[in-house]
C-alpha cells in the first residue's frame, strides 16, 4: 500500500471516527449520569433518520429536517422517560436495559408500519453535494460538513459540561446522584433532561447520516453496535471517551479495510472485549 | 391477511388436526389444492418477503384455478427464521397434507425447505439466488426461477466488455460470503478468458455499512470499471458511497446483482445515472408474460411491478403451468410436465431445464439514464443487453435422481 | 430478580403436567420447538436467577452446540447421543474458557462482554464458511436418528425425545440449585463481597455456573439441529440471545419451570399473533414492558400468586 493511500486511509479513518463520535456521544452521556445502557439509542437514531426522510420528502428542505429530527426525538424520549423509565430507577439495572430494549423494538416496528420495510434515499442537500479536492485527495463535501458538525458538537458539549452550571450538575450527578439530590437539586429533572439530550444527539446523528446511508428500518442495529463499541473502548460516561473511542474505532475500520477487510468486524469486537478485560473504564475513563 | 382457517388450526384446533385425516376435511369442498407460500413477513428480510408474498398471492388469485382445481394460497410466515420455515413446512405437509410449496425469502431458507419438501415427496418452486439450489443441492422436487451467479456475471460482464473495449482494468468489491465469493470467482473466470486485468479486490463482510476505505483503495488503482459483487442493501450502499467519492467521473460502475426497480428507487435518479446494473426482471420489457404480471399489479397497487412482485408471481406461475400441462395435481406428474416446459413468463419465453430444474431465462444488463430523459418516475434505467447465459448442466454439480 | 426456588416438588409436577398436555394442545412440531427453546432459556434463567448474571450472549453457545452437533453427525457420521454429548461439551468448554475471563467484570461490563463475544462468534461462523456453510447455514445433516433402535423421525416421537431431554436438564438444574454449590451461588448473588470475605473462590464458582449454562445452551443447539436437520445461521445471531432472554423473563427466572412456561407462551403467542399482524414483535415488546413494571417474576410468579389465593380461600373454608 502506497504512503499516499495510507495517509488517505488515516484521514478517512479520522473522518469516520468523528461520525462515530456523533453516533455515540448520546449513549455515553446517558450512561454517565443515569448509569444504565440505553438500548433504545439506535432506535432514536432510526426515528430521526426517518423523520428527516419524511421532512425532506414533503418540504424539500434538509434544514427543516435538521431541526425537527432531534427535537421530535427529544420529545419522544421525554415521554418515554416520564411514562416508563421513571418507575424503574429503584429497580436493578436489568430493568432499564429491558425497557429500553422493548422500546427500541416498538419504535422499529412502528417505522415499518408507517413507512414500509423498504429502504429509501435521502438526497444530500444540494448546497453540499459534490466533492472537494484537497490536494491529491477527493472527499465528498457533505461528509466534510458532517465532520465539521461533529467537531462543533464536541466543542459545544465540552463547554456546556465543563463551564456551565448545568454541566457541573451533570458532572456531580455522575459522581453521586444521591449527593446532588441532597444538595437540593431536582435530580428527577436532571435525569429527564439528560435522557432527552442523549436522545437528541442520537437523533442529530440520525439526520446527518441519513444522506450518507439512506434509511431502512434495521439501520438501528449498526448505530447501537458501533455506539457500544466506541463508548466501551473510549470510556463509558465521558465525553472525551466518546471522542477518543470514536476516532480509534474509525481508524481501525479504515486501515483494516485495506489490510484485512474480512477481519475488521471481528477486530472491532475483539478490541471491545480486550478493553473491558484490561481496562474496563476505557481509555479515557476514570476509575 | 387474516385467514380464519389458519388461525383456528394453529391456535385451538390441534386436537382436530391430529384426529382428522386430511381427506375427511376436504371431502365436502370442491376440489381445492392448497399452495403453501413460505415467506418472511417480519424480521430483517421483511421487505423482501412481503413483496414476494404479494406476487405469489396475486398470481394465484389471477389464475384462480388449475386443471379444474380451485387454488387456495396459504401463507407460511417464517418470521425470518429458517428453522421456523422448516418447522412450518413440516407441519403443513404432515398435518395438512399440503404437497405444493413455493417461495423463500433467502437462500438459507430455500436450501433447508428444499430438503424438507423432497423428503416428503412434495414439489417446491423457489426464488433463491445461491448456486447450490440447482447445483450440488439440487433435487427432483425443486425448481428455481431466478438465475444464479454464473448467469448473472456472464450476462453482465461479457456484454459490458464488448461495449467498453478500451476498459481493461477492472476492480472488484466483494461481499465475503458464499454468494459474493461465487460472483467473484465467476468474474475472475471471465476476466481470464477475455484478457481483462483484475487490478484488485476488496472484501467486505456481511454487516458492513461503511465502504469508504474499500472505495479509496479501489480508486487508488485507477480502474476502468468497478464491479460490485454482493447483494441487497450492501449493493445500494456501495454504489451510493462510490458516487459520493466522485468515482463515477473516471470509472464505470457495475452492480452485478441487483433487484432492479426497488433498488433504483432507493438510490434515486441522480445516483442511478450512468451506473450499470444486472437484473432478473424489468417492467419495461414488454412480453405477453410481463403484461399479465403488470395487469394484476396495476390492479392491486396502481403502479408497475418490481422484481419482488414479478419473482413471487413467477414461482406461482410455474407451479400452475405444471399442473395445467399435467392436467393433474399429482406431484410426480407435475414434475414430469415441468421438465422441458416452455411458457410465457415475466421475461418472455422461459424454459425449464430438465437436468437441474433451472429456468432458462434472460438476465438483463441495464444502464441508468439521466433524469431529464426519464419518461415517468419509474423509467430509471434502459435495458442494454438481455442474455441467457447458463452453465451446461454437467458443470453445475447437480446430480438429479431419475424419479421422485 | 427473585431467587430460584429450593422446593422442587410442585415445580416438577407442574412442568411434567405441562409437558404431557402440550402435544394435545398444539401440533407436535410446535411442541418440540417449545421444548428446545425452553432448554435454551434455562441457560439464561440459571445465570440470571441463581447467580444474578445477565447474559446477552447465550446464543453463542447454542449456535456452537448446533454447529458441532451438525458437523459431527454429517461428516463424522456420529450417532444421536454422542453428537448431542459433544454439543453439550463444546458449549460448556467454550463457556468455561470465556467465562473465566468474563466473570472478572461486573454489572454492565459483564453484559457488554457477553454481547461482544456473541458477535465475535457470529462473525467467526461467517468467516469459516467452508465448514459452517456461511450465510446459507449448514445443510445435509442426517434426519433419520435412532434412539436405542427406535426411530424418532415421527413428530410425536421427536417431541417425546425433546421433552425428555428438557425434563432431564430441568431436574439437573433443580438439583444444582438445591445443592451446596447452589447455595454458594445464591450467596454470591445476594452479597458478593461478603462471599469473598467468607473465603469462597467466587470467580471459580461463577465460571462454573457460566460453564454449566453454556453446556445447557450447547445441548439446546444440538437438539435444534436434530429437530431441523440443518443449522440456520440465526442460531448464533444476536437475535437468538435476545429471544432466549425474553423467553426466560416472560416465564420467570425465579424457578427453572419458568423456562418452559415462557417458551410455551412466547412460541404460541408469536405463532398466533404473526398470523394476524406481521408487526407482532411490537406486542411482545409491550408485554415485556408490562412484565418488567408489574410482574417481574414472570408467568411463574403469577401462577404462584394465583395458587396462593386458592390456598387462602380453602384455608378460610
Amino acid at each position: 500500500m502506497s504512503a499516499q493511500l495510507l495517509l488517505f486511509q488515516v484521514l478517512n479513518g479520522v473522518g469516520i471516527g468523528m461520525i462515530y463520535f456523533l453516533l455515540s456521544v448520546g449513549l455515553t452521556l446517558i450512561f454517565g449520569l443515569m448509569r444504565f445502557v440505553n438500548f433504545a439509542h439506535g432506535a432514536f437514531y432510526l426515528a430521526a433518520a426517518y423523520i428527516a426522510y419524511a421532512v425532506v420528502l414533503w418540504t424539500g428542505s434538509f434544514w427543516w429536517a435538521l431541526l425537527f429530527g432531534p427535537v421530535l426525538v427529544a420529545i419522544l424520549a421525554l415521554i418515554i422517560e416520564r411514562l416508563l423509565l421513571r418507575h424503574t430507577y429503584a429497580l436493578p439495572h436489568e430493568a432499564q436495559i429491558l425497557i429500553t430494549f422493548a422500546v427500541a423494538l416498538i419504535i422499529q416496528e412502528a417505522i415499518i408500519l408507517i413507512f414500509s420495510p423498504l429502504g429509501h434515499n435521502v438526497p444530500v442537500p444540494s448546497a453540499l453535494s459534490g466533492v472537494l479536492f484537497l490536494g491529491p485527495y477527493v472527499y465528498p463535501s457533505y461528509r466534510l460538513a458532517v465532520i465539521g458538525v461533529a467537531a462543533l458538537v464536541a466543542v459545544v458539549l465540552w463547554i456546556a459540561i465543563e463551564r456551565t452550571k448545568m454541566g457541573s450538575i451533570l458532572r456531580a450527578g455522575s459522581e453521586s446522584a444521591e449527593m446532588v439530590g441532597l444538595l437540593g437539586i431536582n435530580v428527577d429533572r436532571v435525569f429527564m433532561a439528560t435522557f432527552a439530550l442523549g436522545a437528541a444527539l442520537a437523533g442529530l446523528a440520525g439526520v446527518l447520516v441519513a444522506p450518507l446511508r439512506g434509511v431502512e428500518p434495521f439501520m438501528s442495529a449498526e448505530a447501537l453496535g458501533i455506539a457500544f463499541v466506541v463508548v466501551v473502548v473510549g470510556g463509558l460516561g465521558t465525553l472525551s471517551g466518546a471522542l477518543v473511542g470514536g476516532i480509534l474505532i474509525g481508524l481501525v475500520q479504515s486501515i483494516m479495510s485495506t489490510l484485512w477487510p474480512e477481519g475488521a468486524q471481528l477486530m472491532i469486537y475483539a478490541a471491545m472485549a480486550l478493553v473491558i478485560l484490561i481496562r474496563p473504564t476505557g481509555l479515557m475513563g476514570r476509575i | 391477511m387474516i385467514d380464519r382457517r389458519r388461525v383456528l388450526t394453529g391456535v385451538a384446533a390441534a386436537p382436530l388436526v391430529l384426529a382428522a385425516p386430511a381427506f375427511i376435511r376436504r371431502a365436502n369442498a370442491q376440489s381445492v389444492v392448497d399452495v403453501a407460500g413460505v415467506y418472511s413477513m417480519s424480521g430483517t428480510f421483511a421487505n423482501v418477503g412481503s413483496g414476494l408474498n404479494d406476487g405469489s398471492k396475486w398470481a394465484i388469485e389471477q389464475y384462480g384455478s388449475a386443471a379444474g382445481n380451485k387454488l387456495n394460497y396459504v401463507l407460511l410466515d417464517d418470521r425470518g427464521d429458517a428453522g421456523e420455515a422448516v418447522r412450518k413446512v413440516q407441519e403443513a405437509m404432515t398435518q395438512r397434507g399440503i404437497k405444493h410449496v413455493i417461495g423463500c425469502t433467502n437462500s438459507a431458507i430455500a436450501l433447508a425447505v428444499q430438503k424438507e419438501v423432497y423428503a416428503r415427496k412434495g414439489i417446491y418452486i423457489n426464488e433463491a439466488g445461491a448456486d447450490e439450489i440447482t447445483g450440488k443441492d439440487c433435487n427432483k422436487s425443486s425448481f428455481r426461477w431466478p438465475v444464479a451467479c454464473y448467469s448473472a456475471v456472464n450476462a453482465t460482464v461479457r456484454p459490458l466488455i464488448e461495449k467498453l473495449p478500451k476498459a481493461k482494468r477492472w476492480y472488484t468489491i466483494t461481499g465475503q460470503y458464499v454468494f459474493g465469493d461465487s460472483l467473484l470467482s465467476n468474474c475472475k473466470d471471465v476476466f481470464k478468458e477475455k484478457g481483462i486485468e483484475h487490478v484488485g479486490n476488496s472484501y467486505h463482510s456481511l454487516s458492513d455499512r461503511e465502504y469508504s476505505g474499500y472505495i479509496a483503495t479501489a480508486m487508488a488503482q485507477s480502474p476502468d470499471v468497478l464491479a460490485i459483487c454482493n447483494f441487497g442493501n450492501q449493493t445500494v450502499d456501495v454504489v451510493r458511497q462510490a458516487i459520493s467519492y466522485g468515482m463515477k467521473r473516471n470509472t464505470k460502475i457495475l452492480a452485478v446483482w441487483s433487484t432492479g426497480l426497488d433498488q433504483f428507487q432507493a438510490l434515486g435518479p441522480e445516483n442511478c445515472e450512468d451506473i450499470y446494473f444486472g437484473a432478473n426482471f424489468w417492467h419495461g420489457v414488454d412480453t405477453p408474460g410481463s403484461r399479465r404480471v403488470a395487469e394484476i399489479v396495476k390492479q392491486k397497487t396502481g403502479d408497475v411491478p418490481n422484481y419482488l412482485q414479478a419473482c413471487g408471481y413467477a414461482v406461482s406461475q410455474i407451479l400452475i403451468e405444471g399442473i395445467n400441462k399435467a392436467n393433474s395435481t399429482e406431484v410426480p406428474a407435475i414434475i414430469k410436465a415441468l421438465e422441458g416446459l416452455s411458457y410465457e413468463g415475466p421475461t418472455g419465453t422461459e424454459t425449464i431445464r430438465p437436468e437441474d430444474h433451472q429456468v432458462v431465462k434472460d438476465y438483463y444488463l441495464m444502464l441508468g439514464k439521466a433524469k431529464s430523459k426519464m419518461k415517468d418516475k419509474n423509467d430509471l434505467c434502459d435495458v442494454v443487453a438481455a442474455t441467457k447465459a447458463f452453465l451446461p448442466p454437467e458443470k453445475t454439480g447437480c446430480q438429479m435422481a431419475a424419479s421422485l | 430478580m427473585q431467587a430460584l426456588e429450593r422446593s422442587p416438588n410442585l415445580a416438577t409436577a407442574v412442568v411434567l403436567a405441562t409437558l404431557i398436555v402440550l402435544p394435545f394442545v398444539v401440533p407436535a412440531t410446535l411442541a418440540s420447538q417449545i421444548a428446545i427453546f425452553a432448554t435454551g432459556a434455562l441457560s439464561v434463567a440459571l445465570l440470571l436467577g441463581a447467580v444474578g448474571l445477565l447474559s446477552f450472549g447465550q446464543g453463542l453457545y447454542l449456535g456452537v452446540g448446533a454447529y458441532v452437533c451438525g458437523i459431527l453427525a454429517k461428516d463424522a457420521g456420529m450417532g444421536l447421543i454422542p453428537a448431542l454429548l459433544m454439543a453439550t461439551l463444546a458449549g460448556a468448554v467454550l463457556a468455561g474458557i470465556l467465562g473465566s475471563v468474563i466473570v472478572r467484570r461486573h454489572g454492565v461490563y459483564f453484559v457488554m462482554l457477553t454481547l461482544a463475544f456473541g458477535q465475535m462468534g457470529y462473525f467467526a461462523v461467517l468467516a469459516f464458511k467452508n465448514v459452517t456453510g456461511g450465510e446459507n447455514g449448514l445443510t445435509g445433516v442426517p434426519r433419520q436418528f435412532d434412539l436405542l433402535g427406535l426411530s424418532i423421525a415421527n413428530p410425536l416421537a421427536m417431541y417425546v425425545f425433546m421433552a425428555g431431554a428438557f425434563f432431564l436438564v430441568f431436574l439437573l438444574v433443580q438439583r444444582v440449585i438445591a445443592s451446596p454449590f447452589g447455595s454458594v451461588l445464591a450467596a454470591i448473588r445476594e452479597n458478593e463481597p461478603r462471599s469473598i470475605a467468607l473465603g469462597y473462590a467466587v470467580a471459580r464458582y461463577k465460571t462454573a455456573a457460566v460453564a454449566l449454562a453454556g453446556g445447557i445452551a450447547g445441548l439446546a443447539g444440538g437438539l435444534h439441529v436434530v429437530f431441523l436437520g440443518f443449522v440456520p445461521p440465526s442460531d448464533i445471531e444476536l437475535e437468538m440471545s435476545q429471544r432466549l432472554l425474553v423467553i426466560a423473563l416472560i416465564g420467570g427466572i425465579g424457578s427453572p419451570g419458568g423456562a418452559l412456561l415462557g417458551s410455551a407462551f412466547y412460541t404460541i403467542v408469536s405463532e398466533a399473533l404473526s398470523e394476524i399482524w406481521p408487526r407482532w414483535l411490537a406486542l411482545i415488546a409491550l408485554l415485556l414492558i408490562g412484565l418488567v413494571l408489574f410482574l417481574p417474576g414472570g408467568l411463574w410468579s403469577a401462577g404462584r400468586r394465583i395458587s396462593a389465593l386458592f390456598e387462602r380461600k380453602t384455608a378460610h373454608e
